[in-house]
């Protein structure tokens, strides 16, 4: 494929493109403060939460509502294997993605031939688990405690006779750092969606018989779905443990799953720009409301209060999100025949 | 040359329902062969064993890909039964609705490639020459079925006509030894029809056994070399068609005792 | 302490029993996990702490009537939230039923505020903390004692409801078989609402009764106590209403049971393991059947 063919291009990969050269230059930009390289800094970690995550509703239509158990997952390891052993961030990131991939398997060989409403809930059982193993086993993670004293990645360019490069805090490299990490993440998810694998999802996400009589095993290709998406979920919870270096069990509650459930919900079920474009809006909206919140009198966490009825209303309305895709949006039977005309010009499922 | 498919003493039971009792017929290598019978009569039961959608209760099925080999077939999964050579289309049309008409044909192309996750991310030569052959051989599945649609529109937006051709191309996209068709011509008017029996000659003659399952008499008699009937799930009769349609027991399976007698 | 753990868990069965087979009708009628079930069990407790607080009510009449609130909220829940999706996928009612348990815990947390509240004491009946009588060395009080006759009560009350009058007919239909039922005249949405309706009062029975025995009500109960009834539920079978009572009552013995010897840190995961094992090992738990998935994936 010829990049610079520019005709190939449509409207949308403008925006895109747009939007990618506006978060590349937003650092020198005046509107640049140390809150808004905050604020977006989480919005990218929330960005590979979302992608990883929409594997399995999006692309599998199963509902996972454990995924923070793989967040926690990631970042224990991460933060054990570095406060221990000192490893470097970049030997750490595969391993957490590998552990994060182990237990992928290891839980979803057994539930994922069950009904969708049991896998949802066995899911969420693990991820309680998972929380309450971290705050019980106080040897390995000191509990409630927290890990402190977690290294930030670094650089170390000192084998070149250079310096050894932190990227630390709020900083431009940690920015920059997790935008690439957001990048990788979605050249990934972008690759699988439009492969054998990722129309074999599909396929199994439509009609199950039909998948199987085409030769499809159901069980592999679910678990490998499972275990990419835990693998990423473990991938960010390793970035998280080395960028705010002190982690504790309460980051990892299940409020944490269903907020980025709420994020693939809203931007678009299956749809790696949606889903990003979700996690924007509502981490945006989240610093928001955890200020305007307590001026009004209410508690901080209310704000899961309108995520809650967000996501009502989005099934009974928009439930394949604001920025559907045709194989979701058929199946949850929004495609009105406008839409159906406009997927047709759009030409294939993702 | 040994026959395609055994089927030896097949039975099937739901339950106390006894599906299919004692079933035995042979397909020939390149034969086409119509499987008739009542309503309720257990023919998409007895798809559903050889797929791999039902398991037997006794009885055995026997594949040979080709002379010399034999596979046990009752019993197995039914993503191993299509990579094995056999490849079903179902009463009610299954097609990925959501998907694109050329997608859903690549997918019957699942069972014969096998790029996987890594070949997918780093792009790997030999992904990106699946990939082409994928759409090389998807494009030739819906060239062959003479499907003349947009291939990105979605499939469930084709007439029911065009649908069922879908389905078809998909299936032969798995490359089948034995096609097991499944009602093709419900809802089809004769001009349809009559396409249905060109495309099925033509599938037979490119090399692939056919098994088919109708109620469309006109197509059971111009395309079936051999019928085999069955009702309440056994055997009742088995041959050429049109000795077949005069026998008083397959008459009176149909009709009722009454017709049997008038015919006779 | 055996004596003691056993009675405990008991008391604690019941109530899972209880909350159990609220989740267990429903999933029998619309093959759904209500997630929000246990919110109701929640706002049950909330309701009859209100009403006996601000509105100086006696206990049993507050009971009545948070049994009876509780009851419209489930049938406003089902009118709202899952009505309309009676014909989408599951995924779609599923995240609807998780948005509301989340939506519900909020507001609880927006009207009543996030930390525990006490049950009024002084409200109850003085006798519920006296000894009833005493097995072994064990005392058993009024209050325990209540709670498992409550139990027993309802369970029976509810078997009488479902066997013996034309609207348990009905819903035992409806869980059978949607279609036919509604051929032969049935009104399946009415019959699904008043499911909830039950589902919510006793529900709602089990929240009440919690919040006087433990002398707490604050608004994530309905969190945890409802995955735990939703344990008890699967391990007697899901549908299966005899079996959420089995199930309630050995999930409640065997986390006390557990909780006392072998470690308290653990508690509440006790019952999600049970839970877990129970799904993957034996799906249709003790006395249900597995609903095979037939339709297009979800």
């Amino acid at each position: 494929m010829n990049i610079l063919a520019f005709s190939q291009y449509e409207r949308a990969d403008w925006v895109r493109l747009g939007c990618l050269v506006a978060a590349i230059l937003l650092p020198f930009t005046p509107l640049a403060n140390e809150y808004v390289l905050h604020t977006c800094i989480l919005i990218f970690l929330y960005m590979i939460l979302a992608l990883g995550l929409n594997v399995v509703p999006g692309f599998n239509g199963l509902l996972d509502l454990g995924y923070v158990g793989f967040y926690g997952i990631g970042a224990y390891t991460a933060g054990l294997l570095t406060v221990h052993y000192g490893l470097s961030f970049w030997v750490i990131l595969p391993l957490a993605a590998i552990n994060g991939a182990i237990w992928g398997v290891l839980l979803g060989a057994p539930t994922l031939r069950l009904t969708g409403d049991y896998f949802a809930i066995v899911t969420f059982g693990f991820s309680e688990l998972v929380v309450l193993f971290i705050t019980n086993e106080t040897w390995l993670t000191r509990g409630p405690l927290g890990l402190p004293g977690i290294d930030p990645p670094s650089i170390d360019l000192s084998w070149l006779g250079g310096p050894v490069i932190w990227l630390e805090g709020d900083s431009l490299g940690v920015y920059y750092l997790v935008m690439a990490l957001v990048l990788v993440t979605l050249f990934v998810m972008y690759r699988i969606q439009n492969s054998r694998l990722g129309r074999a999802w599909f396929a199994i996400r439509d009609d199950e018989l039909a998948a199987v009589s085409c030769g499809i095993n159901l069980l592999v290709y679910k678990v490998i779905a499972f275990a990419i998406s835990a693998a990423f979920g473990a991938v960010a919870g390793a970035f998280y443990a080395r960028w705010v270096t002190v982690i504790s069990p309460d980051a990892f509650l299940f409020w944490e799953s269903f907020f980025i459930l709420c994020m693939i919900v809203l931007g678009g079920l299956g749809n790696i720009w949606g889903v990003m474009l979700g996690a924007a809006i509502l981490v945006s909206l989240g610093e928001v409301l955890r200020e305007i919140l307590p001026l009004l009198g209410l508690p901080e966490n209310s704000r899961f209060l309108f995520y809650g009825l967000l996501m009502v209303v989005m099934m009974r309305l928009r439930p394949a999100g604001m920025l559907p895709i045709a194989a979701v949006a058929a199946q949850m039977k929004t495609t009105s025949k406008r839409r159906l005309a406009w997927f047709k010009k759009k030409g294939s499922a993702a | 040359m040994s026959p395609i498919l055994e089927i030896k003493n097949l039975s099937k039971n739901f339950g106390g329902v006894k599906a299919l009792q004692d079933i035995s017929f042979d397909i020939g290598r390149g034969e086409i062969i119509g499987l008739i019978g009542p309503n309720g009569a257990g023919k998409t039961t007895l798809f559903n064993c050889v797929a791999g959608v039902e398991k037997p209760s006794s009885g055995q099925i026997i594949f040979h890909p080709d002379d010399d080999t034999s596979v046990q077939v009752g019993g197995k999964k039914p993503e191993h039964v299509t990579k094995l050579g056999i490849a079903r289309t179902f009463q009610n049309i299954r097609l990925f609705d959501a998907l694109t008409v050329l997608d859903n044909v690549k997918i019957g192309r699942h069972c014969r490639t096998r790029s996987n996750f890594f070949g997918a991310v780093f792009h790997t030569p030999s992904q990106q020459q699946e990939e082409v052959a994928i759409e090389r051989d998807a494009r030739a599945a819906l060239d062959f079925v003479g499907l003349k649609v947009d291939y990105h529109a979605m499939a469930s937006s084709l007439p029911y006509g065009e649908q069922r051709r879908l389905e078809i191309a998909r299936a032969l996209a798995t490359d089948p030894k034995l096609l097991m068709l499944d009602e093709p011509a419900a809802g089809m008017n004769p001009q349809e029809s009559k396409e249905l029996m060109d495309l099925i000659r033509r599938v037979r003659d490119s090399g692939v056994t056919i098994l088919l399952i109708e109620h469309d008499m006109k197509v059971v008699m111009g395309v079936c070399e051999r019928v085999v009937v069955i009702n309440y799930g056994q055997w009742l009769a088995e041959g050429n068609p049109h000795q077949v349609a005069k026998d008083p027991k397959v008459i009176e399976a149909y009709l009722g005792s009454g017709a049997a007698c008038d015919a006779a | 302490m055996f004596l003691e753990l056993l009675i405990n868990g008991i008391t604690l069965g019941g109530i899972y029993a209880l909350i159990a087979v609220g989740y267990t009708m429903v999933y029998g009628v619309i093959q759904l996990i209500n997630f929000a079930h246990g919110e109701i069990y929640m706002l049950g407790a909330f309701f009859a702490l209100t009403f006996i607080s601000a509105f100086n009510m006696p206990f049993f009449v507050a009971f009545a009537l948070s049994m009876g609130c509780a009851a419209i909220c489930g049938m406003l829940l089902d009118v709202v939230a899952y009505r309309p999706l009676r014909n989408s996928p599951r995924l779609a009612a599923l995240i609807t039923a998780i948005g509301m348990s989340i939506f519900l815990q909020n507001l609880a947390m927006i009207i009543w505020g996030s930390r525990p509240m006490p049950f009024p004491q002084e409200h109850l009946p003085a006798y519920f903390n006296q000894t009833a009588f005493v097995v072994g060395e064990t005392p058993i009080s009024w209050l325990q004692a209540y709670i498992f006759i409550c139990t027993i009560v309802f369970m029976a009350g509810l078997n009488l409801i479902i066997h013996k009058t034309k609207v348990g007919k009905a819903m035992r239909a409806v869980a059978q078989n949607k279609t036919m039922a509604a051929l032969v005249g049935i009104n399946v949405n009415q019959v699904i609402t008043v499911t909830f309706a039950l589902a919510g009062a006793l529900g709602a029975a089990a929240g009440i009764l919690v919040g006087a025995y433990y002398n707490s009500v604050y608004p994530l109960m309905g969190y945890i106590a409802g995955v735990k009834a939703f344990a008890a539920a699967v391990l007697g079978g899901i549908g299966s209403v005899p079996g959420a009572m089995l199930g309630g009552f050995i999930l409640g013995i065997a986390e006390a049971l557990g909780a006392g010897y072998l470690s308290s840190l653990y508690r509440d995961g006790i019952s999600y393991a049970v839970m877990i094992a129970v799904i993957i090992f034996i799906p249709a738990g003790l006395f249900g059947k597995i609903i095979r998935e037939t339709k297009k994936s979800m």
